[in-house]
């Protein structure tokens, strides 16, 4: 072999790492024993672009971009004589992993491989984006750690569930603009409750968790959840405007409530079901015998969820009378379930919880549909009242509802009759008055329910404008040795005819408080005196006798 | 507008536990780093110390008084915060006062603010605007008075 072809071999093999060398995806800067740059590659270059690095010390490089650090690698290498590793920040918030070796040959190669989306997309899938809070991954994460520790240690550890109240009515009537706004306040406000080495997340929606340890329990937890209650529950100011939420809070603790990650926190999520049954804006803490009624209302749950589907809702109707006349006008329809082991469940009993689990629309409906479609079948024209559920408001469906049950059926509008309660005024109210208003003037009745319970406002008559005010049962309860219920009675009935509207009394038992509510100038009465509920069968005859003695 | 001005006024229940010289401290604290950060962020305002309450009116852009709010808000020195008034307002009422300290005096508040209860000045039985009127009065009385001097 010549020296001129070797040469060329040399010259061919050094091509291509030459080439992988310039090209690679890794930024290389070769520096000379007195750390000057002598060598960039093409990602190098980019890297420091505007900057050109050669000639540049390595500290001159670094300061340039704001990266601390370049001198501390140094005396790493020179210490160990072993490549040092290191994450260089910049300050345009790009992450590079470098390392610095020293070369045989003299002077030192640092390589740098960009990890700024690497170290993102792990932070981010350990942290909430909204609040950058943990997210429920990092939070399981944390807590199997800590029960680790703790199960060393003989600690106790608490996990605390937080809900917030009402925070899904602000987020529907404001907008996610300022629900998401709120969101980020209440972050900051568990942020500032909270010790160092305690965690918070938040789970999703209006759901946050916090592990806290080191702490003696049950007190620490207490006194976190008492403070969390406060500080979320003070008011906030935002897009000029005040808003309200609640907090409530369940807590388990480890080992006592469970020494596993999951059982943990299914307990403090049970607990959190209690505290928000207690009527929300407290906390609770676990206690055994939750899962099971837990699981008795899932059962429930899946019972009422299925009753509609399986035929097991029945209307009951009961009469109304005229008080002078005495004469029949009109039935109220009463839901009654018959539950396949439980035997008749009252509407006390489960439409509370139907409202809960979100079944109140469907079943809703079907009372509408149900009770225009019989009433339709009388032979007078009597009239049907229907209760709403003030969740029935909600959604907007309402009066679509109405006139297509009221089309269905052939039911004039004139003969139903809609009873709600002054609960449903408090919430949603303009939504409300606005569908009564429309449900009004296409000729439907509407009556408020159980006037004289709750929050009685008297505004909320004048406000809405009803045809008719039904008097709670509890005032007609001892009318007859009551002068204070005369009195209240006696107001409400001339207030009702001065503002044109039917009073009816619930609840009539005797013959007494019959002639009392007649003398105190009541329109109309429904009671057990003037008839119990009826099946829809007994009602139909009852209306045919009242039928033939009409004809007679 | 978040640039247009803002007038918030709150009062709350003290929280801070100690004898006359803590708590007058503790108002004197809350005061000067009150007047720092105001400043910084352009408002101004008036604080009142009396029967255990503190009552204070906060005028600014609606962000900064916002933010400031949501501050008082966290800060564990009181409790029962009750919000009487966030309202947009035509001018300030206390142009000159980064946050002023009005009524009587620091130490007084502290030592006699229990007692004043019986002379029958309650923040929590007045409207916003009643509260926000007693502290614009005192402030200019203040006004008067330093002048005068």
């Amino acid at each position: 072999m010549t020296v001129a072809s070797h040469h060329q071999n040399f010259v061919r093999e050094r091509q291509p790492l030459q080439a992988a060398l310039t090209e690679m995806a890794t930024a290389v800067l070769i520096l000379d024993e007195d750390r000057q740059v002598e060598y960039v590659n093409a990602s190098a270059r980019e890297l420091f672009m505007p900057v050109d690095p050669i000639g540049c010390t390595l500290s001159a490089l670094f300061a340039s971009c704001g990266v601390d650090g370049g001198d501390s690698l140094f005396a790493a290498v020179n210490v160990n004589a072993e490549p040092a590793q290191m994450r260089l920040r910049f300050s345009d918030e790009r992450l590079l992993d470098g390392t610095l070796r020293q070369l045989s040959s003299g002077g030192f190669v640092l390589s740098m491989d960009d990890v700024t989306t690497y170290v993102h997309n792990a932070e981010l899938a350990e942290r909430d984006a909204l609040t950058g809070l943990a997210n429920r991954k990092a939070l399981r994460d944390r807590l199997v750690e800590r029960l680790a520790v703790a199960a060393r240690t003989g600690q106790e550890l608490a996990v605390l569930f937080v809900d917030l109240d009402r925070f899904k009515a602000i987020n529907d009537t404001r907008g996610h603009l300022v629900g998401d706004a709120l969101l980020r306040k209440v972050a900051e406000r568990f942020k500032v409750s909270l010790r160092d080495g305690d965690v918070v997340a938040r789970l999703g929606g209006d759901e946050f968790a916090i592990i806290q340890s080191d702490a003696p329990q049950p007190t620490a937890a207490t006194a976190l959840a008492t403070r969390l209650v406060d500080l979320i529950g003070r008011a906030y100011a935002i897009d000029g405007q005040i808003m309200h939420i609640g907090a409530s809070v369940g807590i388990a603790i480890a080992p006592k409530d469970g020494d596993e990650p999951d059982v943990l926190l299914k307990n403090a999520d049970l607990a959190l079901y209690r505290a928000k049954d207690a009527g929300r804006g407290c906390y609770r803490f676990f206690e055994s015998g939750m899962d099971e009624q837990m699981q008795l209302r899932r059962s429930m749950e899946i019972d009422l969820r299925r009753a509609l589907a399986l035929k097991q809702l029945e209307l009951v109707y009961q009469p109304q009378f005229d008080v002078a006349s005495k004469a029949i006008i009109g039935f109220e329809a009463l839901i009654r379930w018959h539950h396949p082991t439980h035997g008749i469940v009252m509407p006390g009993e489960f439409i509370p919880f139907a409202e809960e689990i979100g079944v109140i629309s469907a079943i809703g409906e079907w009372v509408l549909r149900t009770a225009c479609k019989q009433a339709a079948t009388w032979p007078i024209p009597l009239s049907i009242a229907v209760n709403l559920s003030p969740m029935q408001f909600r959604g907007g469906n309402l009066a679509k509802t109405v006139m297509s049950a009221l089309e269905r059926s052939k039911l004039p509008a004139q003969r139903l009759e809609l009873e709600i309660t002054e609960g449903a005024l408090l919430d949603y109210s303009d939504d409300v008055v606005n569908v009564l208003k429309l449900l009004r003037n296409l000729g439907v009745v509407v009556s408020m329910d159980d006037f004289g319970t709750g929050y009685s406002s008297i505004r909320n008559l004048q406000k809405n404008s009803f045809d008719k005010v039904k008097i709670d049962k509890s005032f007609i309860r001892g009318i007859n040795t009551s002068v204070e219920n005369q009195a209240i009675i006696r107001a409400i009935t001339s207030l009702a005819s001065t503002m044109r509207m039917k009073t009816l009394a619930e609840g009539v038992e005797t013959e007494d408080e019959l002639s009392s509510i007649r003398a105190a100038g009541c329109d109309q009465v429904q009671g057990y005196l003037t008839g119990r509920p009826l099946s829809a069968e007994a009602a139909l005859t009852l209306i045919e006798s009242a039928f033939l003695a009409q004809a007679a | 507008m978040s640039n247009d001005l803002y007038r918030l006024v709150y009062y709350s229940r003290n929280a801070i536990i100690g004898d006359a010289a803590t708590l007058a401290a503790a108002i004197t604290s809350i005061l000067t780093w009150s007047q720092v950060n105001n400043q910084r962020v352009g408002i101004t305002g008036a604080l009142m110390f009396n029967s255990g309450c503190f009552a204070q009116v906060l005028e600014g852009s609606r962000s900064a008084v916002e933010d400031m709010f949501e501050r008082i808000q966290q800060d564990d020195r009181h409790g029962d915060v009750s919000l009487l008034a966030f309202d947009p307002a035509p001018t300030r009422a206390f142009e000159n006062w980064s946050m002023g300290f009005v009524g009587a005096s620091i130490e007084d508040a502290a030592r006699y603010g229990v007692l004043v209860q019986a002379s029958g000045f309650d923040p929590a039985r007045m409207t916003g605007e009643a509260l926000f009127a007693t502290l614009h009065g005192l402030a200019i009385e203040e006004e008067y008075s330093n002048n005068a001097v």
